[in-house]
């Protein structure tokens, strides 16, 4: 009993591939949601590391649209929906074929460009979301500076931000 | 990933531990303790493993409460623990949050709390499986535990949810691959199909992949539905899947010994939220009219619903119950965190083993950023980024022991395998402690008050 055609999943496709057009902005839809490696790492803690930014600031692309982008694998893009903008890394999909959608982990990195907007059904709208993805030279920020950069909380200047000295991978606090 | 040689170097197994990480709650886990430390798991998936052996680096150690400069500063537990208190004590619309990650014990404490401050006690539910519980107050609860789908189902579908991901033993242990009473060859006595837009690894191991157009849930469901009443259906495609297909697949449903029918989160984080779940369960009904199907949310943390079961229990709301009158309320869209936080209704917000930091929408975070923000977590996280008084609780099957109910409602209690840090406390500690200390601050506004 087959009724789809389980697809072959393609061969990473090459920026030169004759049928990839290039465009410099795509128009895609966003999905985020839990996946292996997003999990372990939340819950052993690794949340301040290099790792962690490694699994959830990516956007997981169909090579397809990655070629038709212009980007390689751990390039830097930048999503954007109504609600925000992030810079996170493109990587292939292990799950490819799927053009025109693009799939972030759920973490910090998603949800700032997630919706909020639970259309009185208490849960926000995290998965099909339009957004479009471009090309940038931006860095993607660690955990700590990311919380810091979009949220804010104590910071007195926002000017600033941009200056102020990375937060690092450890814990930052005023031991006894 | 390169070959790692078994922990040979350990003083003791602490045998039969329960994994506190999903909804499985696999509670067949050896622990390998060697000078009061977990040095290795036995039989836990990645993620049980990867929580068992955490990350000291970042393990929440002491009490913190930010200084004048916005810097976390360490403070011993009376100063930080009267810090909560007092802010929970002078808090209009306080929202306790969390509990998913944490025991039934705890929650008791919790529920006090929240009453005698009128807060909103709310859960992980609210950003997850909240539709579920509607489409449940809708439309019924066709559920099964996990055991007898194992001895029983021939056909097992996931929708909208990939547990090779999120609940990566589920099929080894529960669903798929585990010998039956009635399916002696396991694997091989059944069937398994994957209903999801995206070609995930749970769809790379199943027989049948039905990979439907991304918010098309609904329009394939119904299609199911009116196949299944013998309807003619007059699209050649719904949501993408060709009609021969969709009468070829009811068709093979019908014809099932017995069914069980997974769903997560594809179904409620998309738009039309519980009325996909509300399909789906009408579905079964449907198909219940021929032979027997039943239905078993993937529930993300361990105790999610235990959550859910315990309030249903006390106060008679799953979730997202309001104490502002005195009495507890209910309303979908207005008692829930997310709808409270993007009003920017509440004005305290206390977290309880859960990470709003990294899984709420930025909207929501962007009011928590206005507003203390009190923790109660094992691990410095984004949340801890966000919050004012960090309070360092301890680890739940492995640091202390507790109560949790596994996604099919079965109580599981989850012993303690080692000790916790010294400078931890438990997390019924520290609620029955903030409950104490808010009683003492509300009895002295009354004395004076009466006077
Ligand atoms: S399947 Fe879930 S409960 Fe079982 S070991 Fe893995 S994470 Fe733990």
């Amino acid at each position: 009993m087959t009724y789809i055609e389980k697809p072959v999943v393609p061969k990473v496709v090459k920026l030169e591939e004759p049928t990839a057009k290039e465009r410099k902005i795509l128009n895609m839809m966003l999905n985020t949601g839990s996946d292996i490696y997003q999990g372990a790492c939340k819950k052993r803690g690794s949340t301040l590391k290099d790792e962690y930014r490694k699994v959830c600031g990516v956007a997981y692309m169909d090579p397809k649209d990655m070629a038709k982008l212009g980007v390689a694998n751990w390039d830097t893009v930048k999503v954007t929906t109504d609600w925000g903008e992030v810079v996170v890394c493109s990587v292939h999909s292990r799950d490819a074929p799927h053009e025109g959608t693009i799939f972030i982990p759920k973490g910090p990195w998603a949800n700032v460009i997630t919706s909020h907007e639970t259309y009185c059904c208490c849960d926000p709208t995290y998965k099909g979301i339009y957004c479009t993805v471009e090309k940038t030279d931006e860095p993607v920020l660690l955990m700590a500076d990311l919380m810091r950069a979009v949220y804010k909380k104590y910071v007195d200047d926002e000017e600033t931000i941009p200056e102020l000295e990375s937060l690092g991978e450890m814990p930052v606090y005023k031991k006894k | 990933m390169a070959y790692e040689p078994p922990v040979t170097d350990y003083d003791e197994i602490v045998e039969n531990g329960t994994c506190a990480f999903c909804g499985c709650n696999c509670d067949d886990l050896d622990f390998l303790v060697k000078d009061g430390h977990v040095v290795g798991v036995r039989h836990a998936c990645r993620l049980g493993a990867s929580k068992v052996m955490e990350d000291m680096d970042q393990r929440l150690m002491v009490p913190m409460i930010r200084d004048e400069t916005g810097e976390l500063m360490e403070v011993d537990w009376d100063t930080a623990l009267d810090k909560a208190a007092e802010l929970i004590a002078g808090a209009v619309r306080p929202i306790f949050y969390g509990w998913s990650e944490t025991s039934i014990e705890t929650m008791k404490h919790g529920i006090r709390l929240g009453e005698l401050v009128g807060a909103v006690l709310d859960n992980q539910a609210t950003i997850c499986h909240g539709p579920s519980l509607q489409a449940v107050q809708n439309v019924g609860y066709p559920i099964a535990t996990l055991g007898e789908i194992k001895n029983r189902a021939d056909m097992i579908v996931y929708t909208g949810s990939n547990p090779m991901n999120s609940h990566p033993r589920h099929l080894a242990r529960y669903s798929t691959f585990p010998r039956g009473w009635f399916r002696p060859r396991g694997r091989f006595d059944r069937t398994l199909v994957t209903m999801d837009p995206k070609y995930s690894d749970t769809a790379k191991m199943s027989d049948i992949w039905i990979g439907f157009e991304q918010n098309g849930d609904y329009g394939f469901y119904n299609a199911i539905r009116a196949a299944l009443r013998g309807k003619e259906i007059d699209q050649d495609y719904v949501s993408g899947i060709p009609k021969e297909d969709i009468m070829e697949l009811a068709e093979a449903m019908k014809n099932v010994q017995f069914g069980a029918l997974y769903f997560g989160l594809g179904l409620t984080h998309t738009l039309s939220k519980q009325r996909n779940i509300d399909m789906a369960i009408e579905m079964l009904a449907d198909l219940n009219e021929y032979t027997k199907w039943v239905l078993t949310p993937m529930r993300g943390h361990f105790n999610v619903n235990g959550f859910n079961i315990f309030m249903a229990f006390e106060m008679g709301f799953p979730y997202g119950v309001d104490f502002c009158r005195g009495y507890p309320r209910y309303m979908n869209g207005e008692t829930n965190t997310i709808d409270l936080l993007t009003r920017k209704e509440c004005d305290v917000f206390m977290v309880i083993a859960a990470d709003p930091g990294a899984h709420y929408p930025g909207g929501a975070v962007k009011h928590l950023a206005e507003i203390p923000v009190i923790q109660v977590d094992i691990h410095w996280g984004p949340s801890t980024e966000i919050a004012d008084v960090v309070l360092p609780g301890s680890f739940i099957g492995v640091e202390c022991a507790g109560t949790s109910y596994r996604m099919d409602g079965v109580p599981i209690y989850m012993k303690k395998a080692v000790d916790k840090p010294e400078t931890c406390r438990d997390d019924e500690w520290i609620m029955r402690e903030l409950l104490e200390r808010v009683q003492k601050i509300k009895d002295q506004e009354a004395a004076v008050a009466s006077k």
